[in-house]
């Protein structure tokens, strides 16, 4: 064997230019102890390719997602700025939040909400990923205990639309059925794992009454819309 | 793209990387952690136009070697060390090596660090020898070097059928 273990290992990383890498090849074809060589090197690197890959197929835990999810909403170049920026956003944020707790919702984008579960569409907020499927499918009457989404009342709004009020971890709100989609009316952050959530349905609840014509739908009616795409009549 | 969007989709590949420096997956999250709450307060140091994977990879291998240094003047050894140190005394190296065959986790633990961040960055993440260079800002001959000596280690306790 005449090439030097540095050229084999740069012939297996691809890093030799055309006309070596071919010469390599000419080579091996010949020299059985090259073709070992070659093949152990390849055998080393899949190997360990395939005990890494699963990991880069894993879900990114949310707390990973989470520090960047509301990152998006800093647009300056200088991070002083920024920082200034960022600790007054804090304030109003926690002011909002203790403010949501007495007003019962606030309206609008909330740049903490995990991009998972909602999105902008044309400048509308609308349900996406996990949460667009529980309001698409979940019936309040039918929901497992342990929901990621809890859907509560089901009704129609005074144009005809179908709404539902749901809450989860992260986001609590109303979706009404709009296009196709469901526009989120109402958000506010998910109050589900904490003391407010008594608050939180209240609240909820007493906005669903402010939209709602007539009275919530009962199970069978909730299927019957669900089944129907919940689309308006 | 924005620079949140770049990184949430670089996202999946730095938790490989850092699992393969820190090896356990809770250290290797807060590893991310770590590396993208200082890319987002260092983020005026990116320039806009070169890579940030390259960058962000920077940082994660930057702050995983501090805090090798800092738990060495600690005096805190991990277990690996301990027990490579031991097989090397007592000479049982090739037993050793075939208790590990397969076991690509403790054969990559039994790497010097430096070592073991040039084989993630090119056999694993699929770097060129000139990029994985750049970010560990070192020469490129180091790289080769250290790569050649990594690859000997591991084909040895994966055994030839790595």
């Amino acid at each position: 064997m005449r090439v030097d273990p540095g050229t084999i290992a740069a012939f297996v990383d691809g890093e030799l230019d055309d006309l070596t890498a071919r010469r390599i090849e000419r080579e091996a074809a010949n020299d059985a102890a090259l073709a070992a060589e070659i093949a152990r090197h390849r055998a080393l690197k899949a190997q360990l390719t395939a005990h890494y890959a699963p990991i880069a197929e894993e879900a990114v835990p949310e707390r990973l997602r989470a520090l960047l999810a509301g990152a998006d909403i800093v647009d300056t170049s200088l991070s002083e700025r920024r920082a200034v920026k960022r600790s007054r956003f804090e304030a109003i944020h926690w002011g909002a939040l203790a403010a949501s707790l007495v007003l019962g919702l606030t309206i609008g984008l909330r740049p903490w909400l995990p991009a998972a579960d909602v999105a902008s569409d044309n400048g509308v907020l609308v349900a996406s990923g996990p949460l667009a499927d529980a309001l698409d499918t979940r019936l309040a009457s039918n929901q497992p205990a342990d929901a990621a989404v809890r859907i509560g009342l089901s009704f129609r709004d005074n144009v005809g639309r179908y709404c539902r009020s749901f809450e989860s971890a992260t986001i609590d709100g109303i979706g009404c059925r709009d296009g196709g989609r469901w526009q989120l009316e109402q958000t506010r952050r998910g109050q589900a794992l904490s003391d407010y959530r008594q608050a939180s349905s209240g609240a909820l609840n007493a906005m669903v009454a402010t939209m709602m014509a007539g009275d919530p739908l009962d199970a069978h009616a909730e299927r019957m819309a669900r089944n129907s795409g919940w689309r308006a009549r | 793209m924005r620079f949140e969007e770049e990184l949430v989709a670089l996202l999946p590949r730095l938790r490989r990387f850092a699992r393969g420096l820190a090896r356990h997956p809770g250290d290797a999250d807060d590893l991310c952690q770590a590396a993208i709450e200082r890319a987002l307060k260092s983020r005026d140091q990116w320039q806009d136009g070169t890579r940030l994977d390259s960058w962000m990879y920077r940082i994660t291998r930057n702050l995983w070697i501090d805090e090798r240094r800092a738990a060495g003047r600690r005096g805190v050894h991990s277990p690996i060390d301990d027990a490579a140190t031991q097989v090397a005394g007592d000479g049982a190296a090739e037993v050793e090596a075939g208790a590990l065959r397969g076991d690509v986790d403790g054969a990559m633990a039994r790497l010097p660090d430096e070592q073991r961040e040039v084989v993630m960055l090119v056999l694993v993440e699929g770097y060129a020898y000139r990029e994985a260079a750049d970010i560990l800002e070192v020469p490129i001959g180091t790289v080769t070097s250290r790569l050649a000596r990594g690859r000997e280690t591991l084909m040895h306790y994966l055994g030839e059928a790595a």
